[in-house]
């Protein structure tokens, strides 16, 4: 009887791991293996289709990548008076031009940014300016667009969650903008955004005296991220207010009617009930939006191209059209590094039930 | 919960609030299909209209040829086609594969299985694009075809997410079912095919449906993988490189018409399978 047993557990063992080798190797092929060729390349100077012999070259691509110098950018001198040159215009001191200030080996390095401290004027050169511009518009990108998206899926939960008629289309109508194809629904707010009154944002600012109707929206860089950070919020706000409308249920309705017998009114029922219990939903939804936000590659390739890059756009970039593997794995490998070390906290945060 | 009952000017504007979102949410798509019913000379009418309106008289006018020149495309046509392919092959092989994994992780004893969860659960977070360098010399070293490229690689994103809720799923069946399925002489594989599988038939079709979405919403993968072959183009690639078949300018009135194509069944897909689609979007983010 007991070895008839164990028997049972051997094979339920052996089974449970043939029914695991599809799933395993399918990811072992897709996943691992090409993740370590990633890592592999990133340290190679390798080309696309290329006959040139592929180098390794340490982590100079790395070191390409995220080079950052800040220097001191001199007064111009009059070479007759010694005294520095000001514009005579502005009033202002003018000051030598960046690219004779930073250095140009071993890589050229070309200003990204200049800005004032105690009355000297200092600029910050970065070797690949188009990265490090990606890095920093990802990231302005994912802090804005999920803070909103955060603030308006709450508002909307909490809305949908009240009772009354209709609550029901309601829903339907919120997993509308989620069954758009990302790809279509910035086609769709590019037309929307059209730089003259044939486009709707124009035509209505006209009418309400906000601009005179020409404003180039996708064009203009600081109108740039704003467009594609709404295009976003649109987007995947009815993805947040759903997972948050989930936490809202599981809160119990004894709560707010014991809270309504001590006469709290409904602000405080909202910020002593509802905000702390709906933490864990809370949370959970705003680093899964974070990590997804942290990879967006679908609107900043429709929307902007090569006019303005986020990390995986111009990963894609760099594979493509540069031809340039080393270069676009190395870039690879510092997005998984970002994202492998948010997921690493969600699992933190959460804890996994195995049983 | 709220008494709006018994305040009429509360209760007016609770529902203005709702109009207020139910616009929000559905305007950029109406504007779409304003713009789908447009003529190129109606589309470049200052201001733009709310609805098709002739240039001269400025009554309604609907235009409907954008319409056919989305049909007479060939590159969009064969677009929908390789869309259909590639998402439903995508969904049949991530549940194939993600129940049997998932049976295993739910419901039998096996050593290894708490690192084999978690590393499921850090797949589902895995960052496609980290990859792609990588995928894109495998697939032209091997010369693999574009779309058995995407279906292969869209598994990225479908298994992890499909294994992970049907586990859960598994996990919940009672374990009476297989003990009475194994005293009547079933092997556990004949009591997950015949007795488990059938159980879980909700749960299929909630991933099912999630990973169908996922696979003919997918772009990076897509637009990487067929520059070496065009005509293997899915709608969102053919959507972007869309030229037009009438118009001579970017084609606006045409790609909106396109846009309302391939949102409206999907959109219909949705609507049916409602509460499937948010119990699995709320199962995949609470439990993993």
């Amino acid at each position: 009887m007991a070895k008839g047993s164990s028997d049972l557990s051997k094979n339920e063992q052996k089974l449970a791991y043939r029914l695991l080798i599809p799933a395993f190797l399918i990811l072992i092929i897709i996943a691992v293996y090409p993740l370590g060729q990633v890592f592999y390349a990133s340290f190679t100077d390798k080309e696309f289709a290329s006959s040139e012999q592929t180098n390794f070259i340490g982590l100079e691509n790395y070191d390409k990548l995220l080079s950052l110098t800040i220097k001191e950018l001199p007064p111009k001198i009059n070479e007759e008076t010694g005294e520095p040159i000001i514009d005579e215009e502005t009033g202002k001191v003018e000051y030598e031009s960046p690219i004779r200030v930073l250095p140009r080996k071993p890589y050229l390095y070309r200003p990204l940014n200049e800005f004032n401290i105690f009355g000297n004027r200092y600029v910050i050169g970065s070797a690949d300016t188009d990265f490090i511009n990606s890095l920093w518009n990802t990231i302005i990108f994912t802090v804005a667009s999920v803070f909103l998206e955060t603030l308006l899926g709450l508002g909307i939960a909490l809305v949908v969650n009240s009772e009354f008629k209709g609550r029901g289309v309601m829903r339907a109508v919120m997993l509308v903008p989620w069954a758009v194809i990302t790809v279509v629904s910035a086609r769709m707010w590019e037309w929307m955004f059209e730089p003259s009154r044939i486009g709707f944002f124009n035509m209505l600012f006209e009418k309400f005296g906000f601009s005179s109707g020409n404003t180039a929206f996708l064009s203009m860089s600081e109108y740039q991220l704003p467009s594609l950070i709404a295009v976003d919020v649109w987007k995947t706000t009815p993805f947040m207010a759903l997972l948050i409308l989930a936490g809202l249920q599981l809160i119990p309705n004894e709560l707010y009617e014991a809270a309504e017998v001590d006469g709290a009114n409904k602000i405080r029922q909202f910020f002593t009930i509802t905000l702390p219990l709906l933490k864990p939903s809370l949370a959970v939804a705003l680093i899964f939006r974070t990590l997804d936000a942290l990879r967006v590659f679908d609107v900043f390739q429709v929307m902007l191209a090569q006019k303005r890059y986020s990390m995986a756009s111009y990963n894609y970039f760099q594979l493509i059209s540069a031809r340039n593997m080393g270069m676009a794995s190395a870039i690879g490998v510092i997005i998984f590094i970002l994202i492998f070390a948010f997921a690493v906290l969600y699992i933190k945060m959460l804890g996994v039930e195995t049983e | 919960m709220n008494k709006f009952r018994e305040n009429p000017i509360r209760r007016s504007l609770f529902y203005l609030v709702i109009l207020i979102i139910v616009i929000y949410l559905l305007f950029p798509f109406y504007w779409a299909l304003n713009s789908s019913l447009k003529s190129e000379s109606q589309l470049s009418m200052t201001p733009a209209t709310f609805v098709p309106r002739d240039p001269q008289t400025n009554e309604i006018d609907f235009y409907l040829t954008n319409y056919e020149g989305v049909f007479a495309s060939d590159k969009f046509v064969r677009g929908l086609f390789n869309s259909l392919v590639v998402a439903t092959s995508t969904t049949i092989l991530a549940l194939t594969a993600g129940s049997f994994a998932a049976f295993a992780l739910g419901k039998l004893r096996f050593k290894g299985k708490t690192p084999s969860l978690y590393i499921i659960l850090a797949m589902t977070m895995f960052p496609q694009v980290t990859v792609l360098s990588g995928l894109y010399a495998i697939i032209n070293a091997l010369n693999l075809g574009a779309r058995f490229s995407m279906i292969l690689t869209y598994m990225l994103f479908t298994l992890p997410f499909t294994t992970w809720v049907l586990t859960a799923f598994f996990r919940e069946l009672p374990i009476e079912i297989m003990q009475s399925a194994q005293v009547d002489g079933a092997t556990p594989f004949q009591t997950f095919r015949l007795i488990l599988l059938p159980l879980t038939a909700p749960a299929l079709v909630t991933t099912g449906l999630l990973s169908f979405i996922a696979a003919w919403n997918e772009y990076l993968f897509a637009l990487t993988f067929t520059t070496i072959d065009p005509a293997a183009r899915t709608v969102p690639v053919a959507i972007q490189y869309f030229s037009g078949q009438f118009a001579r300018q970017e084609p606006f009135g045409e790609i909106m018409a396109a846009a309302v194509v391939v949102t409206v069944p999907i959109v219909v897909l949705v609507l049916i399978f409602q509460r499937r689609i948010v119990a699995g979007l709320t199962a995949g983010a609470v439990k993993g």
